[in-house]
């Protein structure tokens, strides 16, 4: 093995994730400590931790490609991962990485820029006969030019951004009137998250699937898919929940969309592991829409299906190695379901609820996996995204799967923030999940309700809030609670103690 | 309070969407459905925090927050709104609600801390409900903050490129 010593140019759950396959290939691991979060979890995974903590910049490490390719020189790592999101798909970064003979764990600097500017891949795959939905030629200056397209290819349109991904910088447009103000809400969260503003236009497909392919590529030219996923449980285009396979697809579709993933991961001459996304309409009809060039958040389900490691197979790729497999040699086996356990408030419209992790217990079972980069006392700060923990439930088939992942999520215990918990637990029990038939629009048309809370559970607590008044108003009988055992006191603790002086 | 604590037989939680649970005292460590009672016990400990045990399932509580008769309680993982009332305050409250006028104006505040990033009103546009106003960018995702209501801005406090807390007043509607 070449690759000796990874910096993780990265945090999180994803920092943990890659140097738990990397401490099994015996490889090393370098992580970065920020003063963000100088006690994060995924600091204890690492063979050697980069103190960062006196760095005054503006910008996060994460972001900072100087400083990354320093870091790494001076740690003595000779390969870097970047996981996702951060530099994950900057060209810029694969290239420096390789003018400092440092092994980029991920494709090659061509490869990003070309799938990573939406424009260019349009035309890649145009040029190779993929079908996709009619948009602008490439970019769009200004709402003039968005009217004109829309009005030619016919409203409802999206605006996407150039160098977009991850699903900021989107936004549908419906009307000519709303061309104005959506254009300047997609250009300027383009411009903040990519740093460029550019914006195109296409047809926007109503109620469609999100499927997308795994790809697997070496350097050698071989290049294979790991069958798909489906991601259509998103809001505002952040996915939610992911599984594999996708009830949509039979074997036939699944081979048609795969061999045409798998083309426009040759066209670029692809290598690493990628992601071909499509979205399939109620005729299924398929139409490509981006390439990610990166591992994905949602990898884990595959890994299940699949059997293979991911990561692993993301560094033997960058080591040099040859697949060591084919793609008549991939059965997927069972299925798989991860839910993203966000710091949100369902009840406010999934607003970021940021704020210490006071007590994390995940259940521990042979059909659940969590992937997490926090423990009880961790921060979720709000600087990074709101992921707590990826919750992966495994079944036989998807009727079991869903029965596991239903007991899995009643045996979840976070105390400190508010959660998506409630969401998935409606979600698990809705009939139009249960059925497979839901679509990307799900949440916006087929929810009335976005949690889910048992018959009893408002009695109980309207129970609990008659008790604490009767305890503060009434001094009726006592609470039967030891609170010098617990470090934090819950603030009704701390409210009776306050009243008993 | 002293007076009315002699008479007091019977407690009301209101919940936000004015659901009414009547509990009578002394305060029972029971909860009846159909003709059986369960018992439901408060308890902390280290490992768990807060919580309270319910036909041998475990759920998490905190008290997010409480000033004089209202609560807010986290009961598994969602929030619920409670203001108790004595039979008294109840029908004190009924009485106050009948006399009281509609509301006349909506004030919009950042549900979250961030920065804004536009404002698309001004005093004086006419808005419906469903409108954006505001841009939020928090936690890297651009919030449209939306007019709850139909009417005519009187107030914009917000402006563009300024960090907001939450809570922070940003738009007051006339309605």
């Amino acid at each position: 093995m070449k690759i000796k010593r990874i910096l993780i140019a990265n945090r999180g759950e994803i920092a943990v994730r890659i140097m738990k396959t990397a401490k099994l290939m015996k490889i090393e691991t370098v992580a970065v400590k920020t003063a963000v979060e100088p006690n994060a979890m995924y600091l204890s995974s690492a063979d050697v931790i980069y103190d960062n903590t006196d760095d005054i910049s503006e910008i996060p490490v994460f972001l900072d490609i100087e400083k990354l390719i320093s870091i790494a020189l001076k740690a003595g790592a000779n390969a870097i991962h970047p996981g996702y999101g951060f530099l994950a798909e900057n060209a810029y970064f694969a290239q420096k990485c390789i003018d400092n003979k440092i092994i980029f764990i991920g494709p090659s600097p061509d490869a990003i820029y070309k799938m990573g500017n939406k424009t260019i891949a349009r035309k890649i795959a145009l040029a190779g006969g993929i079908p996709m939905a009619m948009g602008s030629e490439g970019n769009i200056a200004n709402e003039e030019e968005a009217i004109v397209i829309a009005e030619k290819i016919g409203y409802p349109v999206i605006i996407k951004a150039a160098s977009g991904g991850g699903g900021r910088g989107m936004r549908i447009v419906r009307k000519t009137e709303e061309m104005e103000k959506m254009f300047i809400i997609a250009s300027k969260e383009a411009e903040k998250a990519f740093n460029d503003p550019s914006v195109f236009v296409e047809k926007y497909i109503e109620n469609p699937k999100h499927i997308e392919f795994q790809i697997l590529g070496d350097t050698k030219g071989n290049v294979i898919h790991l069958g798909e996923r489906e991601c259509s449980i998103q809001r505002k285009h952040q996915k939610l929940l992911e599984e594999a396979p996708s009830p949509a697809l039979d074997d036939k579709l699944r081979k048609r969309m795969g061999d045409m993933a798998v083309q426009i991961a040759k066209a670029v001459d692809y290598h690493s592991a990628g992601t071909v996304e499509f979205l399939l309409d109620s005729d299924r009809n398929f139409y490509f829409m981006e390439m990610n060039t990166r591992i994905q958040v949602e990898h884990p389900v595959t890994e299940i299906i699949t059997g293979l490691d991911l990561i692993e197979q993301q560094i033997r790729i960058a080591n040099g190695e040859e697949l060591k497999f084919k793609q008549s040699d991939i059965r997927l086996k069972g299925w798989a379901i991860e839910c993203r356990i966000n710091a949100e408030d369902v009840q406010a419209g999934f607003a970021p609820d940021p704020g210490k992790i006071e007590n994390l217990h995940m259940p521990s079972n042979p059909c659940i996996r969590v992937d997490t980069g926090v423990q009880t006392g961790s921060s979720i700060v709000a600087s990074y995204d709101s992921m707590i923990a990826k919750l992966i439930v495994r079944g036989k088939d998807r009727k079991d799967c869903i029965k596991n992942c239903k007991m899995a999520l009643d045996k979840v215990w976070i105390k400190g923030t508010k959660t998506t918990l409630p969401f998935f637990r409606m979600l698990v029990r809705h009939k139009k999940f249960q059925d497979g038939t839901f679509t990307t629009s799900f949440i916006e048309k087929d929810l009335d309700k976005y949690y889910f809370n048992s018959e009893y559970e408002e009695m109980l607590a309207a129970w609990l809030a008659t008790k604490l008044f009767v305890e503060e108003n009434l001094n009726d009988d006592s609470i039967n609670v030891n609170f010098e055992h617990g470090k934090v006191m819950s603030p009704w603790l701390l409210n009776k103690r306050i009243n008993q002086f | 309070m002293a007076n009315e604590k002699l008479q007091i037989k019977k407690l009301y939680a209101l919940s936000s969407e004015n659901k009414k649970f009547s509990f009578s005292l002394p305060l029972k460590h029971t909860i009846r459905i159909g003709k059986r009672d369960y018992e439901v016990q408060l308890k902390a400990d280290e490992k768990f925090g807060t919580y309270i045990l319910w036909k041998n399932r475990k759920y998490p509580v905190e008290i997010v927050r409480s000033s004089q008769n209202k609560y807010e309680i986290l009961f598994n993982d969602i929030s619920y709104t409670f203001t108790v009332e004595t039979p008294f305050s109840l029908q004190r409250k009924k009485v106050l609600n009948s006399r009281l006028g509609k509301v006349e104006k909506e004030f919009i505040r950042a549900p979250m801390p961030g920065k804004i990033i536009d404002v698309l009103v001004r005093e004086g546009s006419i808005v419906q409900k469903g409108e954006s106003l505001v841009i939020l960018e928090a936690m890297k995702m651009q919030n449209e903050i939306l007019s709850p209501v139909n009417g005519i801005v009187e107030r914009v406090t917000a402006k563009p490129n300024t960090n907001v807390m939450k809570d922070d007043l940003l738009v007051e509607i006339k309605l």
